[in-house]
């Protein structure tokens, strides 16, 4: 119990420095605004894809959304809560006079990620970890550093990650493990409190600290 | 059918990107980044939203000499949104939860306004690029499901600091009385 309550004021300290750092800094308030809140972070590319390689990645993430496996792979790090991949067309939505039309030369990826950051802890993870997957979607790109190592990888979403704007989140302050481990929490408390109803107090004990034992890593 | 692209189990991703009108870009830039954080932002107010953003692509990122130079002529508010259920439900919770959206979007061409409630729909639909693939770590969970369990996960660390020593009568009790009785 003691770790616990050593890790969730670690956690308080931490919120209270960045608080206080922005609080000292508006203008760096503003710009870690876009994609920085609470623990999280959300990090957004847009980039060109070979016209080539645009029906492989269509039929891809197609496939990737019925492939259970697939979205297993895709989130086998416990710290991205979303991901999104959008194939953009070259015309960009049009709606008449005054905006100019867009046909873009090339298909665009757009990559959005809400994740527990910093996002070169990220990067790390996946350029190491899951490198073929990373060079599957954007490999075909243009000038694209495939990894392993990290650092060119780290370089290229440096000079890509659109930055600035809001950004919103409605549990901020949880990480991805967070969540996970509170829901667990929640379903296994449900279940003591259903079966608290009919036990003695001896009997009820032990569930109580067999409930304990099962979640505490996740309090 | 590229509506279902867009929903992984009870979530849906959903993208829009709206041209600004020339020469307004500044007034957006000053709209999103005036909108509260946390707790006090308008999207705060529909409890169905995970996570958004707001954000401006003025320009695109030239990747080196193996790609030909490609440029906007316009620019464009890209707002991004992961939230419970459908968007029909949610583009009303919009139109009658947050008039804010009026300071983002008025900037923006054919922007139709939170009072014209059908052309507003149409206009996001329009506007609205369909999601290749989206995936969730929590899949089916919503939003107050997720806050619910993460208030219980810190009132059950709470009591079982303070319930230690408690023999089995009084551990019951103090239990019953909290989470039992207490709801």
């Amino acid at each position: 119990m003691s770790t616990v309550g050593v890790s969730a004021g670690a956690s308080q300290r931490l919120t209270a420095v960045e608080t206080a750092v922005e609080q000292a800094n508006p203008a760096l308030s503003a710009q870690l605004a876009g994609n920085r809140l609470g623990r999280l972070f959300c990090l957004t590319l847009f980039t060109p894809i070979r016209p080539q390689w645009v029906p492989v990645l269509r039929a891809a993430f197609y496939l990737g959304k019925y492939v259970s496996l697939a979205q297993t792979h895709i989130l086998q790090f416990n710290f991205i809560r979303f991901v999104r991949w959008t194939i953009v067309s070259p015309e960009l939505p049009f709606n008449g006079a005054p905006q100019q039309r867009d046909k873009l030369k090339y298909h665009y990826l757009f990559f959005e990620s809400n994740f527990d950051g910093p996002w070169q802890h990220y990067i790390d993870a996946f350029a190491y970890c899951i490198p073929m997957d990373i060079r599957f979607c954007w490999g075909r790109g243009f000038d694209f550093p495939a990894p392993p190592p990290s650092e060119p990888l780290k370089r290229w979403i440096a000079m890509n990650s659109l930055e600035g704007g809001s950004y919103y989140c409605a549990y901020e302050h949880a990480s991805t493990r967070m969540v996970a481990g509170a829901l667990t929490v929640r379903e296994r408390f449900q279940t003591l409190v259903a079966e608290s109803q009919q036990l003695d107090a001896s009997a009820f004990k032990a569930k109580y600290e067999q409930f304990l034992t099962d979640v505490q890593g996740h309090l | 059918m590229g509506d279902r692209r867009n929903i992984n189990g009870t979530t849906y991703a959903l993208t829009v990107f709206t041209a600004i009108i020339p020469g307004h870009e500044k007034e957006v830039l000053a709209a999103i980044e005036s909108v509260p954080r946390g707790a006090q932002s308008p999207l705060a107010r529909l409890g169905t939203v995970h996570t958004s953003r707001l954000q401006i692509f003025d320009h695109l990122v030239h990747q080196g000499p193996s790609q030909s130079p490609d440029s906007l002529k316009s620019n464009y508010l890209v707002f991004t949104a992961a939230f419970d259920g459908e968007l029909e439900p949610f583009l009303d919770s919009i139109l009658d939860r947050i008039p804010e959206a009026d300071g983002w979007w008025r900037h923006c061409v054919g922007y139709p306004g939170l009072s014209a409630r059908a052309e507003f729909k149409r206009w996001i639909r329009h506007n609205q690029i369909h999601t290749s693939l989206f995936a969730v770590n929590s899949p089916n969970r919503s939003v107050s499901e997720v806050v619910e369990s993460l208030a219980l996960r810190d009132q059950v660390l709470e009591f079982a600091i303070s319930a230690q020593g408690l023999d089995a009568a009084e551990l019951q009790a103090r239990f019953r009385h909290t989470f039992v009785e207490g709801k």
